[in-house]
Parts: C-alpha cells; sequence; structure tokens
C-alpha cells in the first residue's frame, strides 16, 4: 500500500512538472510570416511528457493544462485561454496535444528505450499532431488544402525537426535513469514500521 | 518571473482575498469569454476598468505589476508588430512605413488588447487567491466527475502554480550562465536547444525530487478533511459585476 502511496504523489508531482513546463514553453512563442500558427515550445514539452511519463500520466498531465487554458488561465501559446481558444484555428493542434502525449507515452512504454524508438514515437507523435491541426485549421479558416498545409506544417518543418532531435537526445539521456527511478519508487524497501 | 508579482500571491485582508475561490474562477472565465467577443474599444475599456477597480480594492501592488508587464509588453509588441505587417489591407495614408496595413494595426490592437486584458485579469486572481483555496476549489468543482480523483488533481493544479515560477526562475538563472559562455555565438539551433533544456531539465527534476521528499516526509495522502465553502452577498455582486460586462460585450 505505501508503494502505491508514494509511486502516486512522485507521479502527481512530475504531471505537475510536465503542465508546467508546456505552460512555460507556450510563452516561448515565436510569430511566423505567413500565417497565425506561431512556433512555440508548448509541444516540445508535449513530446517530452509523453517519452517521461508514459501514456497515462501524459494524458492526465496535458488534459490538465488544457482544463487550466479553458477556464481561463493565460496558459495556451502566447498568453491566449478560454474557448475561444479550441475553437479558433490553432484549437486542433491543443487537442492534437493530447493525441501526440499519449501516442509518444504508448510506444515509449512498449519498446525498450533506443535512438530509433524514440525516433518512431516522436515522430508518430508529430503526425498525429498535424494530422488533428491541419484539417481543423482549414475547416476553421475555409481554406484550401494546399493552403492549410502551407500556413500549417510547412513552416514548422524545420522546428519539427530540431525539436525530435533535441527530445530524442533528452529522452536518450534521461528516460533510463527516470524510468530506474520510477522502479525503485516502486520497489522501496519497507520502513521498520511496515514489516 | 519568481521575483515578479504576476501569479504570486500577496496576503491582505481584502474583500476580493476573502472572496468565494470558486466565483473567482467563474469571474475569471467570464472575463475571459469578455476578451475573446471584444471588438470595440469601449468593449476593452470597461473590462480593463474593472479590473483596475479590482487592483485597488485588492490592495495590489500597481506599480510593481504595471513593471512586471515589461515581460509580456515584449510579448505583446511583438503579435502586434507581426498582425500590422502581415495582415493584408489598404496601406495607412502619410504613414512613413508602407508594409503595415490600416487592417493589420486594427488586428494587431485587439489581440494585444486581448491579450494584456486576460493577463491582467490573471493577476488579480493570483495575486488574490491563496494555494490552498484554489486547490479547495477545484477540488469542490471537481467532486461530481466520476472516475477523477479530485483531490490529486487539485494537488497537482496548486503544485503547477507552485513550480511555474519556479521554472521561469531556472530558466532565467541557466540563460544568464550561458550568456555567459557567449551561446548567442552558437549556429546551430539543435546545440542551442540542447545547452538550454538539459540543464532546465535536470534542475526541474531535482526541484521536483524535492518537492517529492518533502510531501513523502510529511506522510501526504489523499485522505483529507473536506473544507467547508461559502459564499457571501459581496462575492455574488462581484459575480453580478464580471457576467455584465460580458453582457455589454456581447450586446452593445
Amino acid at each position: 500500500m505505501k508503494n502505491y502511496e508514494t509511486l502516486n504523489i512522485r507521479m502527481t508531482v512530475y504531471c505537475a512538472l510536465f503542465t508546467a513546463l508546456i505552460i512555460v514553453g507556450g510563452y516561448i512563442s515565436i510569430p511566423i510570416p505567413i500565417g497565425p500558427v506561431p512556433i512555440v515550445l508548448a509541444d516540445f514539452f508535449v513530446m517530452l511528457a509523453g517519452l517521461f511519463l508514459g501514456f497515462k500520466y501524459a494524458f492526465i498531465s496535458i488534459s490538465l493544462y488544457l482544463a487550466l487554458g479553458l477556464i481561463g488561465l493565460p496558459v495556451f501559446a502566447g498568453g491566449t485561454s478560454g474557448l475561444a481558444v479550441i475553437f479558433g484555428p490553432t484549437g486542433g493542434f491543443i487537442i492534437g496535444y493530447i493525441l501526440m502525449g499519449v501516442c509518444i507515452g504508448f510506444i515509449t512504454t512498449k519498446m525498450k528505450v533506443t535512438i530509433i524508438s524514440l525516433m518512431i514515437a516522436l515522430i508518430a507523435g508529430n503526425i498525429l499532431l498535424y494530422l488533428a491541426g491541419v484539417p481543423w485549421l482549414k475547416f476553421n479558416m475555409k481554406l484550401s488544402w494546399p493552403a492549410a498545409i502551407t500556413i500549417g506544417f510547412i513552416p514548422f518543418t524545420a522546428g519539427i525537426v530540431i525539436k525530435i532531435a533535441a527530445a530524442v537526445a533528452l529522452g536518450y539521456a534521461f528516460l533510463p535513469q527516470f524510468k530506474q527511478k520510477m522502479v525503485f519508487a516502486s520497489f522501496k524497501q519497507p520502513d521498520d514500521g511496515d514489516e | 518571473m519568481a521575483g515578479m508579482t504576476f501569479f504570486h500571491y500577496l496576503h491582505k485582508e481584502t474583500i476580493l482575498h476573502k472572496m468565494d475561490c470558486r466565483l473567482k474562477l467563474l469571474c475569471m472565465l467570464l472575463l475571459s469569454l469578455s476578451a475573446s467577443f471584444a471588438l470595440k474599444l469601449p468593449h476593452y475599456l470597461v473590462p480593463i476598468s474593472l479590473i483596475m477597480l479590482a487592483i485597488w480594492a485588492a490592495k495590489l501592488p500597481f506599480g510593481a505589476l504595471l513593471k512586471d508587464m515589461r515581460f509580456f509588453g515584449v510579448l505583446i509588441l511583438i503579435v502586434f508588430i507581426s498582425n500590422a505587417f502581415l495582415i493584408p489591407g489598404e496601406p495607412i495614408p502619410n504613414f512613413p512605413i508602407a508594409n503595415i496595413s490600416q487592417q493589420g494595426v486594427i488586428t494587431g490592437l485587439r489581440f494585444a488588447g486581448r491579450l494584456t486584458l486576460i493577463i491582467m485579469a490573471c493577476s488579480v486572481i493570483s495575486g488574490t487567491t491563496s494555494l490552498s483555496s484554489l486547490r479547495n476549489a477545484v477540488e469542490w468543482i471537481l467532486r461530481p466527475f466520476p472516475f477523477i480523483s479530485e483531490v490529486r488533481i487539485a494537488t497537482m493544479v496548486s503544485l503547477t502554480f507552485i513550480l511555474i515560477p519556479l521554472i521561469f526562475d531556472n530558466y532565467i538563472e541557466i540563460m544568464d550562465a550561458q550568456k555567459s559562455r557567449c551561446i548567442q555565438l552558437q549556429k546551430k539551433p539543435a546545440l542551442r536547444i540542447k545547452y538550454i533544456s538539459f540543464p532546465l531539465l535536470t534542475q526541474t527534476f531535482r526541484r521536483a525530487d524535492e518537492i517529492i521528499n518533502a510531501m513523502e516526509s510529511r506522510n501526504y495522502s489523499e485522505v483529507r478533511t473536506q473544507v467547508e465553502l461559502y459564499t457571501k452577498k459581496a462575492d455574488w455582486l462581484i459575480l453580478a459585476l464580471c457576467a455584465a460586462v460580458l453582457l455589454f460585450v456581447l450586446f452593445f
């Protein structure tokens, strides 16, 4: 029972930590010249949430981020918030964060930590993010498919590659230690009082 | 950011500090909606006047808040300039810069106004709400939902608010350290991200571990005594004011 509680406290804190990191990442946003979708580091931290927390806790962490934005706290990219952002042009990308985090978490939980497996997980996650974001942008702004891809995907390709490379490096460096910490927490030696 | 007044609770004995946090969150939602639907100048002036009144009533340090707006000021300026230059439309007559359109300036001003309004409203809410009352309110809101551990989610919300200034603080420290090592001369963006994110993650994980140890050493448990929340007439009055602001924005 104590081990279960210990792991939950750890995961509760880590979920909050990644929610905070996603929020901070949303403030570091760079507007781009040909569209309404800015380059933000929030998706980079969503990738890391998926890698480090696994699909269940990544889902909780990213949902918490969405919930905080929905109640009006300025946590979305560039300090925006509210239902209007969800139903606006970038709403698909925000919903896509959940899909990306869960997908990356699911793949990394099922596979051994190697550079290839991390790349597969991150690429699959990003594909889901843009599959949710670009069609939403198209229908929301009543654009043609080429126009939606031009402003919702192409400007970000260089950024995606850089973010994936950095996330792979971080995952490869930290994930084995992080998973060990999780295992250690769940199999912690009982105290004298528990025996 | 950690040294900033934004997102920091300031203890005072005022009507806003004593307000029921559930209604305070509802006020935040109404003001956020007002910001989303605002189109004309009075739509921005009315909610901003209400927020100014709230800052005065809550005895929050107006000068310090204004000074701290510099951080967001850069962000708002970038948003305004990018909109002004990039949105196509008619050029402004007799204006020296030809690429700026009238429509771009109007859209940029609208977006900047919305952002200012939301950030100011958030600063009032965070300045007048202690983390424990925020946690209690979130716990109360989530209580009817099945399959959700409301205590855990409420704890996560309060932890997130503790961690945001810590992460900003770490980020500023790391940036200063890397600048002293001439990171600006590094041309490869992947290496730049690496030099910032590696130490940032290491430090934030270390801080998170400290919080975990502190919680474990205090025998943190999800079995907690439920706090009785109550609402006063003044709280309903403030909520009615926020609702009136939203109605003004929607229908006038």
